[in-house]
């Protein structure tokens, strides 16, 4: 059993923490100002929201990922939960720590076009998140909070929100996430560190996986490898809170953003190859590509839009691998999701603006990938052990769940998330 | 439904009116619905009136009820008080249900045996509902179709039935078995048709078993049947609606019962026609397929289980077997064949188009959690249905499961190939099996029941066997659990019975 070992905290001028977590790595964690490095009082309740990134819940078994399985079991399990559109790593994650969609937090995709900008870039800056979040939301309360996010534009859109920060290091290179061991070291060095009452993690392994295989043909297993590598680690966690007394005060919720589809590269949608045929659609419309949906926008005369958006509606939903074509309120995803968004079938995925722009099997973004793993564990008693139920978890019911243990009040306007109380003896 | 039952009777005011007759006097028929079944505590009265227009069948709708409870009726004509049914109210509509239990049945044919299966399901207590998945009765005259070549008992009237006064009169003959009645009394019924209630294979434009002219027109005959049913059976659906229906049972499932017999385009000729895969033919039609997609969604309740009168999953006959084994399998498959191996036209195989857009759906949105409840093949199946027939021998993907309840009575197997069950139809089974890995159980030899338990955590179905279907007492055995885990769409090996 690996430990990670607690040093006595060094705060610097800057509020850095510098810890030594397990196999002697460095972990360095940043602090809000004033943010107090010593633990918070005995009698808390811990909670911990780990995001098994683009984990299926059907890959959570007993045999490929015992540790994780053993936790859904013993907990409260949603077998019917989803993903929310569009079904992508920072708008769901935005979702998580909000509890509202994304026509009130302002950030409906990985990718978007900035209009203002002219270009289609990642929403991964503090800025671009317009509503308040669980992690400064429970400090107003007294509370502390930390983030411990294996990818990078997660670490850029939360920002320093926490009360305690990790930034991911190191980064691979092709993913550009840190592995889930380096990520796991920050967790653990968090917790006997500052040790704040919610943690928010990003686990990236399993995701990354399904991304970086190019070719497809190691996919399967490289895939079960990265599984049983992040089941690991969160068995660390678990002993590593048995093991320092902490588990009996632990609320521990584990769940997806989305999940993962593969298609085969034949099966490969380019708008912008489809709108070729019509020069005057083609030109006054721009794409932001995210894998399983593409988010249009229209960037000609108000006077021509509406037909405009008819005209490309209509090409694009009669392509064999779209799914459907919406608009973005109908989807709840505000004006930054543009005036179209097209989500491919299974198997299929989007590739813009051209056809070897995105090479990657692994996608997500349709709803193909919405059901995800959401359970509701933990030594604390305020965990309804060992329980399945029907409700339909979402990941904007965080919030509102992680809210509920500490009496947090909604935000204002209200949560568009549940707080899924069927978990919950409080 | 949440807050209202349906509930059903038939009186006989005179002697002369008789099913069928179209004689006897309109009545008024009084009822009550209590919380006990003493009925210390009446919760809802009322009269309704019937007469020789209708059979002097009785149907009434008791509202105002509380969801999820379970009440006890009886009805009242004259002096004449009528037994005490048991029924119960469905959970209401977005409630946290933590189970459901239902009895699964089908192909009852009266001259094959004794309905102990139906006494057995009324003798458990625990059921919240029967679903009833068609072939509530057979249209054949006495030696048409029976017990191999023994008429147990025969049918009434003793003909084939093609006309309103047969079909009224086969009605009321089923409803006088003693088990049948007991588990009506016993819960609730949720019921669909097959063919048998009309003729063998039917379809919207006539039936295999249907001759026009000296039967009649198809649509006579078919209008007949349906009045009939509409008639005699507990289901709320009267003459020119629809009969297919989703109930929904809290946060837990849904329930889809389909009618794959009133819009469905004919059979094709075998499985080598290409209009097999056409996809301008439907087994749905248009309006039910657009309908059953709307259900299978992911913002309902959890379990999306359908009411499937014939099998969806894909079933391909190897051609090792026998001539026998295949002409075997041919007969109580139905259908035809081509070069000896049978290929049923019949079920969803026969509708590839209709079936690939219900799989595409699934896989397309993701949809979790739905399970095909079947009848109609007289034999008990658990099987994953693939995403993809061609490649889910190595991937194992499934969007779907499908448990198949086996013949109350009707001929299976053992009995078309005239030997001992459990005998000649292993090997076909293993044939079988092999050549569909997603079938993962199969039993063609047995008659008997299916209980069916639904929790958040997984679907799962037992099956329970007669000794003996042509025994009045015969006994039943467990013999079969597989189990659908919640998120998997795939059916595994259980053990032991549903407590």
């Amino acid at each position: 059993m690996s430990r990670s070992t607690n040093h006595q905290p060094t705060p610097g001028r800057r509020q850095f923490l510098q810890l030594v977590a397990a196999g002697g790595a460095a972990v360095v964690l940043s602090a809000a100002p004033g943010a107090a490095w010593a633990a918070p009082a005995a009698g808390r309740t811990r909670s911990y929201v780990l995001v098994v990134d683009g984990c299926r819940p059907d890959e959570i078994t007993p045999a490929l990922t015992p540790r994780l399985a053993s936790l859904r079991a013993a907990g409260t399990n949603f077998p019917a939960a989803r993903s929310l559109p569009v079904m992508e790593t920072i708008p769901n994650h935005v979702m998580m720590m909000t509890g509202v969609r994304p026509d009130r937090s302002g950030v409906p995709a990985n990718a978007i076009f900035d209009r203002s900008e002219g270009v289609v870039r990642d929403l991964d800056r503090p800025t671009d998140l317009h509503f308040p979040t669980l992690l400064e939301r429970l400090q107003e309360q007294g509370l502390t909070t930390g983030s411990v996010l294996s990818k990078k534009y997660l670490y850029g859109i939360f920002g320093t929100r926490a009360s305690y920060r990790w930034e991911p290091q190191p980064l691979l290179p092709v993913t550009g996430h840190a592995p889930d061991a380096a990520t796991m070291d920050a967790l653990l060095a968090m917790v006997d560190g500052p040790d704040p009452d919610f943690v928010f993690t990003n686990l990236g392994d399993i995701d990354r996986v399904g991304h970086s295989d190019l070719t497809g043909t190691t996919l399967r297993a490289a895939r079960e490898t990265a599984l049983a590598d992040t089941d690991v680690q969160v068995g660390r966690f678990i002993d590593h809170l048995k093991d320092t007394g902490k588990w009996d005060s632990s609320v521990v919720m584990v769940l997806a953003d989305h999940s993962m589809d593969w298609s085969l590269p034949s099966n490969v949608i380019s708008i912008d190859l489809i709108l070729q045929a019509r020069p005057e659609l083609q030109s006054n419309v721009k794409i932001a590509q995210n894998g399983g949906a593409d988010l249009l926008y229209w960037t000609g005369s108000d006077a021509d839009r509406a037909a405009g958006l008819a005209a490309v509606e209509q090409l694009v939903a009669a392509h064999q691998g779209v799914l459907s074509v919406n608009r973005p309120a109908d989807l709840r995803l505000g004006a930054e999701a543009g005036d179209l968004v097209a989500y491919c079938r299974a198997g299929w995925r989007f590739s813009d603006p051209y056809v070897a722009s995105n090479p990657i099997p692994g996608n997500h973004g349709h709803p193909a990938t919405e059901p995800i793993p959401f359970f509701v564990s933990g030594g604390s008693p305020a965990v309804v052990k060992q329980s399945v139920s029907s409700e339909p978890a979402r990941t904007a019911d965080v919030a509102p769940t992680i809210g509920r243990l500490y009496g947090l009040k909604a935000p204002a306007g209200g949560y568009d998330g549940t707080a899924r109380t069927a978990a919950l003896t409080v | 439904m949440p807050g209202s039952v349906l509930l059903w009777t038939r009186v006989t005011p005179t002697p002369d009116a008789l099913p069928g007759s179209g004689t006897g006097p309109d009545v008024s028929v009084g009822w009550e619905v209590a919380v006990d079944s003493g009925f210390k505590k009446i919760v809802a009265r009322g009269t309704a009136g019937t007469g020789p227009a209708r059979d002097h069948t009785v149907k009434v709708i008791a509202d105002r009820l509380t969801p999820g409870t379970s009440y006890w009726y009886r009805f009242t004509l004259g002096a004449a008080v009528s037994p005490v049914g048991r029924t119960r109210t469905a959970p209401a509509a977005g409630a946290p249900v933590d189970r459901l239990k239902f009895g699964v049945v089908s192909c009852a044919n009266w001259q094959a045996g004794y309905f102990s299966s139906y006494r057995h399901l009324a003798a458990r207590g625990d059921l919240d509902a029967v679903l009833h998945l068609g072939d509530y009765l057979y249209e054949y005259g006495p030696g048409e179709y029976q017990a191999r070549d023994v008429v147990v008992r025969p049918h009434d009237p003793a003909v084939e039935m093609t006309q309103l006064a047969h079909y009224r009169r086969r009605h009321a003959q089923y409803k006088t078995d003693p088990d049948l009645q007991a588990l009506h009394a016993a819960a609730p019924f949720i019921v669909t048709w097959d063919d048998h209630e009309s003729a063998n294979d039917a379809w919207k434009g006539g039936a295999e078993n249907h001759t026009p002219g000296v039967e009649g027109t198809w649509s006579e005959r078919f209008t007949a049947a349906h009045r009939a049913y509409a008639e005699w059976m507990p289901v709320r659906y009267e003459p020119g609606g629809t009969i297919y229906r989703r109930l929904d049972f809290g946060t837990l499932a849904s329930l889809s019962m389909l009618d794959l017999r009133t819009y469905r385009d004919q059979q094709a000729a075998n499985g080598a026609d290409s209009a097999i895969s056409s996809p301008t033919r439907t087994i749905t039609g248009a309006a039910q397929m657009d309908w059953l997609l709307g259900n299978l969604t992911s913002t309902g309740p959890q379990w999306k289980l359908v009411g499937n009168p014939v099998m969806i999953a894909p079933v391909r006959v190897p051609s090792t077997l026998s001539a026998a084994e295949l002409a075997g399998v041919q007969k109580l498959m139905g259908g035809t064949s081509i070069s000896g191996v049978p290929y049923n036209v019949d079920q969803w195989d026969g509708y590839e188009a209709d079936r690939n857009r219900v799989v595409r759906h699934l896989r397309d949105n993701s949809i979790k959690d739905t399970v095909f409840l079947t009848g109609d093949i007289h034999s008990g199946w658990a099987c994953d249905v693939p995403a993809d027939p061609a490649t889910y021998p190595a991937t194992g993907d499934s969007v779907a499961a499908e448990l198949v309840c086996t013949s109350v009575t009707s001929d299976n197997l053992d009995d078309i190939l005239n030997v001992p069950p459990r005998t000649g139809s292993v090997g076909v089974e293993n044939a079988i099996k092999a050549a569909n890995p997603h079938v993962k159980y199969l039993d063609f030899d047995s008659h008997g029941y299916s209980v069916l338990d639904v929790t958040p955590a997984g679907v799962r179905m037992d099956w329970y066997v007669l000794a003996e279907r042509t025994d009045a007492g015969s006994g039943s055995t467990l013999t079969t659990s597989f189990n659908v885990q919640t998120t998997t769409g795939k059916v595994t090996p259980a053990q032991g019975g549903i407590a």
